[in-house]
Order: C-alpha cells, then sequence, then structure tokens
C-alpha cells in the first residue's frame, strides 16, 4: 500500500489518536452511567468513537485518492524531541530551586537556539510560539517591559528580515502604547519593571 | 408598530456618544484590517475579545460587529486599487474591479462599491429587525430535543458550506465539541479531562483558542510565505459613476442584496460565500458575460452588495437561536459570554437594549463607513506600504498582553501558543480551524441538551425523530449530507472553491 495523499493519512492518524485517547480516557476515568442519566464519561465517550470513526475514513481516504505532498517544517522526531526538552526542563527546575516559570524560560530558549541551527525552515513557527511563551513566563519576573522586549525581539526575528535599529525602535513605540493603552488606561495591573529592581 | 418602538428603543442606544463612539472605533478597526491582507476578522475580533471584558455589554458588541462588517467595506479598496483583496470576501472583487481601475475608472467602481454596499447594509438591517422577533419567538419554544437537532443541523450545514474535505471538517467539529467538554462537568461536578491541571478546571478559554488557532496560527502561516508586496497605485481620478453606470449596477446591487441577504443566515454562510455566490450570479444573468473579468462594473456592484449583506444577516441566527453560523459568529457568542449573557433567544426580550442597539448601531456603523472610506481612500492605500515585518509583532503584543490580561496567568499564553502550533499544522493538513471553533462553542450546550432531551424520554434516542421541530432539523441534515456527497455536486463545490484560493 502506498501513501497517495499524506495529508489525509496524517490528518486521519491525528483524529484517530485524539478520539481514541479521549475515548478510552472518558471510559477508564469517569462513570458511563445508562442513556437516562448520562454520566460523565458517556458523551465524550460517543465523540471520541465518532471522531476516531471519521478519523479512519480520512485516513483509508489517503491510500484512496492522489494527493498534494505534505510540506511541514518539523518531523515527528523533532516534535517529541521540543516536548522531552519542556518536559525534562520543567521537571529540573524545581529540583535546583528554581521555579518552574523559569524551566519554562529555559526550555524555549533551548527549543529556540535549535531550531535556528538545525531547522531553519521551521523558524517562523517555533520563534512565534516560543516568542508567546517567553511574554508570559516572563512578566512576572521581568516586568512588562522585560517581556514585551523578548517577545518583539524574538517574534522578529522570527521574520525574513531582521535589523536591530527597527526592531529597537518597533519596541519602544509598543511598550508606550501598551503602558498608555493597558496599564494607564484600561488599569490592567502589570508590574513595568523587572521585579528584581523593586 | 411595535417594530418602530424597538428601532427608536435601538437608536436611542445606539446614538449615544459612547456607543458612537465604539461603533466608530469598530468600524475604523475593521476597515483598517480589510484594507491590510493577512489580518482577517476572524483574528482582530479574537484579539479584541478580552478588552471587551471592560467595557459593557452593548457597547462590547457594537465595536465587534462593527470590525465584521466594517471589513467588507475595507477589504474592497484595495482589490480595486492594487488587485489586492484585503478579505477573503473580497477576492472577486478583485476580478473587475482591478480591471476598471486599470481603466482609469477606480473612482467610479469605489463608489459603486460603497453605495452598493451602503444599500445592502440598510436592507439587512431592516432584515434583521423584521425577521428576528418571529425567529426568536418559535425559538423560544423549543425544548432540549429540538435545541439539539437544532445544533446538529448548524454544525452539519456550516461543514457542507466549508472548503475541502467534508469529512474532515466533520471530524474537526467533532474534535471542537470534545475539546469543549474539558473542565467541570455541571451535572456531577466531575473533573474532565484536566489532567490534575488546576486551570484546566474551568475549561479552556474560549477566548484563548481562538487567538491561538487563527491569530498566531495565521501569522505563522503568513511568514511561511515570502511577503513581497509590490503596490502599483492607479490614480483615483473621479469618483462620480456615470447615468450609464448607474443603470447597469442597479439591478446588480438589488440581486446581491437579496442574494447575500439569503446566503448570510443560512449555517456556515455570510460575507464569503455571499461574495462568491453573487459574482457567479451575476455573470449568468449579463446579457454580456464576455465583458466579465475585463472590467464589468455589474462584477463589482454584485458581490460587494452581496457580502455586506451576507455579514449583516449572518447575525440573524446568532442573535436569535444562539447558534453560531461561522467562526466571526461564534466570537459574538463568545463575547456575549464573557458578558455573562447566555446567548439564545431570550436575549432579545431580556436585553432588548442590546438586541435592538445592535441592530441600530449596523444602520449607524454603514452610514460612517460611507463617510469613512470615500474621502480618505488615499490614507488607507498608504497602510499597504506598510511592510508585514512590522505588522506582525505589533499584533503579537496585543494577543499576548489580552490573553495574558485574562486571569494574569501565564498557562492561558501557553495554551495559546500550543493552539497556534496546532493551527498551524491543521492549515497544513487542509483541516479548516473554523468548524472545530464552532464545534468548540457549542460542545457544552450540545452535551446538556442531549442529557435533558433523553432524561425527558426516558433514554428512548428516538425522540429526536418524534417532534416535529426536531425531525425537520433531523431530516434536513441527512438531506445536506447526501447532497454534498453526491459526485456531481462535489465536483461543482470544488470548482467553486478553486477558484475563491486563486
Amino acid at each position: 500500500m502506498r501513501i497517495k495523499n499524506p495529508k489525509d493519512f496524517w490528518a486521519g492518524l491525528m483524529f484517530i489518536g485524539t478520539g481514541v485517547f479521549f475515548a478510552v480516557f472518558a471510559y477508564a476515568n469517569y462513570q458511563m452511567g445508562t442513556a437516562v442519566r448520562m454520566g460523565p464519561a458517556y458523551f465524550p465517550f460517543l465523540l471520541g468513537g465518532l471522531l476516531a470513526f471519521l478519523g479512519l475514513l480520512v485516513f483509508l481516504e489517503g491510500f484512496a485518492f492522489e494527493g498534494e505532498k505534505l510540506v511541514l517544517p518539523f518531523n515527528i522526531v523533532d516534535l517529541v524531541i521540543a516536548i522531552a526538552i519542556f518536559a525534562v526542563l520543567l521537571e529540573l527546575a524545581p529540583r535546583i530551586g528554581l521555579s518552574p516559570d523559569w524551566g519554562m524560560l529555559a526550555a524555549s530558549l533551548v527549543v529556540s537556539v535549535l531550531t535556528v541551527l538545525y531547522r531553519p525552515n521551521a523558524k517562523a513557527l517555533v520563534l512565534i510560539s516560543v516568542a508567546c511563551l517567553v511574554y508570559g513566563y516572563s512578566m512576572k519576573p521581568l516586568g512588562l517591559v522585560g517581556a514585551t522586549a523578548a517577545l518583539v525581539f524574538i517574534s522578529a526575528y522570527g521574520g525574513h528580515e531582521f535589523k536591530w535599529k527597527e526592531v529597537a525602535i518597533l519596541f519602544v513605540i509598543l511598550i508606550l502604547f501598551s503602558y498608555f493603552v493597558f496599564v494607564k488606561g484600561l488599569t490592567l495591573p502589570f508590574p513595568m519593571w523587572p521585579a528584581a529592581w523593586s | 408598530m411595535e417594530l418602530f418602538n424597538n428601532l427608536i428603543l435601538g437608536f436611542g442606544v445606539a446614538i449615544t456618544p459612547i456607543n458612537l463612539l465604539y461603533a466608530f472605533i469598530g468600524v475604523l478597526l475593521g476597515t483598517l484590517i480589510g484594507v491590510l491582507p493577512g489580518v482577517g476578522p476572524v483574528a482582530t475580533i479574537a484579539m479584541l475579545l478580552p478588552i471587551t471584558f471592560n467595557l459593557n455589554p452593548v457597547s462590547a458588541l457594537i465595536m465587534l460587529a462593527g470590525i465584521y462588517y466594517g471589513a467588507q467595506y475595507g477589504g474592497s479598496t484595495t482589490a480595486i486599487l492594487v488587485n489586492i483583496p484585503g478579505e477573503s470576501s473580497s477576492v472577486v472583487t478583485c476580478l473587475d474591479g482591478y480591471q476598471m481601475a486599470r481603466q482609469g475608472r477606480a473612482g467610479p467602481a469605489l463608489a459603486i462599491a460603497a453605495i452598493g454596499s451602503f444599500f445592502a447594509g440598510c436592507v439587512a438591517t431592516l432584515l434583521i429587525a423584521v425577521a428576528a422577533p418571529p425567529l426568536a419567538e418559535i425559538a423560544l419554544k423549543f425544548g432540549p430535543s429540538e435545541y439539539f437537532s437544532l445544533m446538529v443541523f448548524g454544525l452539519i450545514a456550516a461543514t457542507v458550506l466549508a472548503r475541502g474535505s467534508l469529512i474532515k471538517a466533520i471530524a474537526m467539529v467533532v474534535f471542537g465539541l470534545l475539546l469543549g467538554i474539558i473542565g467541570t462537568d455541571v451535572n456531577s461536578g466531575v473533573l474532565r479531562f484536566t489532567f490534575g491541571i488546576p486551570e484546566l478546571s474551568d475549561g479552556i478559554g474560549f477566548v484563548v483558542v481562538a487567538v491561538g488557532m487563527f491569530g498566531t496560527a495565521e501569522i505563522i502561516a503568513n511568514l511561511d510565505l515570502k511577503d513581497k508586496r509590490e503596490v502599483f497605485l492607479s490614480k483615483v481620478t473621479h469618483l462620480y459613476p456615470t447615468k450609464e453606470d448607474l443603470k447597469r449596477s442597479w439591478a446588480s446591487i438589488l440581486r446581491g442584496t437579496a442574494l447575500g441577504s439569503c446566503l448570510g443566515i443560512l449555517p456556515g454562510g455570510g460575507a464569503l460565500l455571499a461574495s462568491f455566490g453573487a459574482y457567479t450570479l451575476e455573470k449568468k444573468v449579463s446579457s454580456h458575460p464576455e465583458q466579465f473579468g475585463k472590467g464589468a462594473i455589474e462584477g463589482v456592484a454584485g458581490p460587494e452588495s452581496a457580502n455586506n449583506a451576507g455579514a449583516q444577516t449572518s447575525f440573524i441566527p446568532m442573535l436569535t437561536l444562539g447558534i453560531p453560523g461561522n467562526a466571526v459568529m461564534a466570537l459574538m457568542i463568545g463575547a456575549l459570554m464573557i458578558q455573562g449573557i447566555a446567548p439564545g433567544p431570550q436575549v432579545m426580550n431580556e436585553k432588548p437594549q442590546l438586541f435592538w442597539g445592535l441592530i441600530a448601531s449596523m444602520w449607524v456603523g454603514n452610514l460612517m463607513l460611507v463617510v469613512l472610506n470615500l474621502p480618505m481612500i488615499g490614507m488607507w492605500v498608504k497602510l499597504l506600504t506598510v511592510p508585514y515585518r512590522y505588522l506582525y509583532p505589533s499584533i503579537l503584543v496585543f494577543m499576548a498582553i489580552g490573553v495574558f490580561s485574562l486571569s494574569n496567568n501565564p498557562f492561558d499564553v501557553l495554551i495559546m501558543a500550543v493552539f497556534g502550533v496546532l493551527g498551524y499544522v491543521c492549515v497544513k493538513l487542509e483541516c479548516e480551524p473554523a468548524p472545530m471553533i464552532l464545534g468548540f462553542i457549542l460542545g457544552p450546550l450540545m452535551e446538556e441538551n442531549l442529557r435533558r432531551a433523553m432524561l425527558l424520554s426516558r433514554g428512548d434516542p428516538f425522540v429526536f425523530f418524534q417532534k416535529p421541530i426536531s425531525l425537520g432539523f433531523m431530516v434536513a441534515s441527512a438531506i445536506l449530507l447526501v447532497i454534498v456527497a453526491l459526485p456531481t455536486i462535489r465536483k461543482k463545490r470544488d470548482e467553486a472553491f478553486v477558484e475563491e484560493s486563486k
């Protein structure tokens, strides 16, 4: 059997996996109940089964009809490695006396560097996602100014062109805007400066 | 004369200074993102949802609605002047609009687009005011089995009209329904699929999913394409259409409005479907179809009227039934929920200010759009020269700050990033994210109504086929599925969407 449409093949696998997971997890952990009095497992079990069935149809279609090539900037091994890096560093951080937030930041950094070095095509995907992550997890330790700087510089680096001067000007405009609209205008309780400074 | 009184009530709400201001902000933002390719109304509304938390519900909805129909105006401007559709619903406007601009008739094309949109907006607003109350009246009589069947119908119809593989679209709906289940089960209090993470006990935030799936995923997808935009500006000399132009386009405007209004009400419909339908219709009924694609004014007037009409009538099922027809309406329902308002037919009776205020604001907003658009065309086009590398970090800042502010918890930003990656992968696998978001918002409602219906029927699943209204929805869903599965229709549908993706 030859995979004729890799997009259907992988989409089908994704749906089957998700469906089976939800159905089995619901069945194993929650009460099924009866059709009259449905327990918490009933609806997810039904839906999980339905999703797995639909996934199977899509999966089989992947062998039946010719389709375009699937171009992803990463493969399944890369994905597993990235998740493993996050898992290990999140587990490691509390053991050396740091908060898990630092583990998250460290993992983001490692994954970004690895991506830039070995998977340049996935630069946009990884750096944009990581930029958001870093923004969220650095807000408490670094304040709004630090977090915004991280977001702007990392995400800009994920684009096609990166000029320090331009990005710096963009950062200044955005931090001023954030300050006046969100902190002053909408009175959101964000710290402005790194926690260590005050 | 209840309608009249209701409209007066609505205008009373809509023309308070604060609501005028928010309508203005909405249509201004809408025009802005309409002009800019790569930033759509779904992402923008998702981005602004967290901020609406701080507004009162009427102002919030007025602003968000303004963004949606405002984007239809803005999209046409760049389609005509520089052959770049700012919105997917103005793709067809490029065909004839840009040709007119090349022939030095950009002014009349823009004017006809604006006139058509304004006329369609007025008619659609009136249609909402007339059609919504009786629909809501019927919907109030719905029991759990009717509601469940209606949701099945809504979701099926939305997938039928979506592009791409039908099975994948339905699978995405089911996937969304499953994600909607995460969190505390209302009936038993059991935490489902939370894996011991306390942040998940209230479920995954709708805003977070929407921003990730549509916002970050869109930015990543845009960066994947090399952005090389070249802007050739055609000069706008005279704005006013000639008598001949008006004579040729008034019928198209009427047809576009009628078709757009009908297609907008359908689940899965809205601006996009309306504009494509209208272009095809105009080409069919025209006495000189050979001029289409070479600057026929009907090819601008029809679709532009239709997309605005469709954008507005798609509010009807959302306002009266609480069922979203497309992703934008799902976001509107999300906005209502953020405000603690349960969407559904009771909104009209319980919150008349909100309901009629929103409708009246659409008319006000349409008027503002005409004023905003025609004299300020030059400025909007200048915006096109802003490179994407300045835009996307700015958009990211707004999205991240909005999501973070939901609960001052970095976990929300993490979920947003995860859904960004998921959204990107889904696009690559040709699985549309829009059906997923519809499923996600309807998941808890569907489960609740299924449980109640089964409880009332003592576990008899045939209850959905015994009550006439419920049976009607089920039969309609089945017919829809069969029709789409038929090979000839399937081919036609694929062709229609091929034209779109050009």
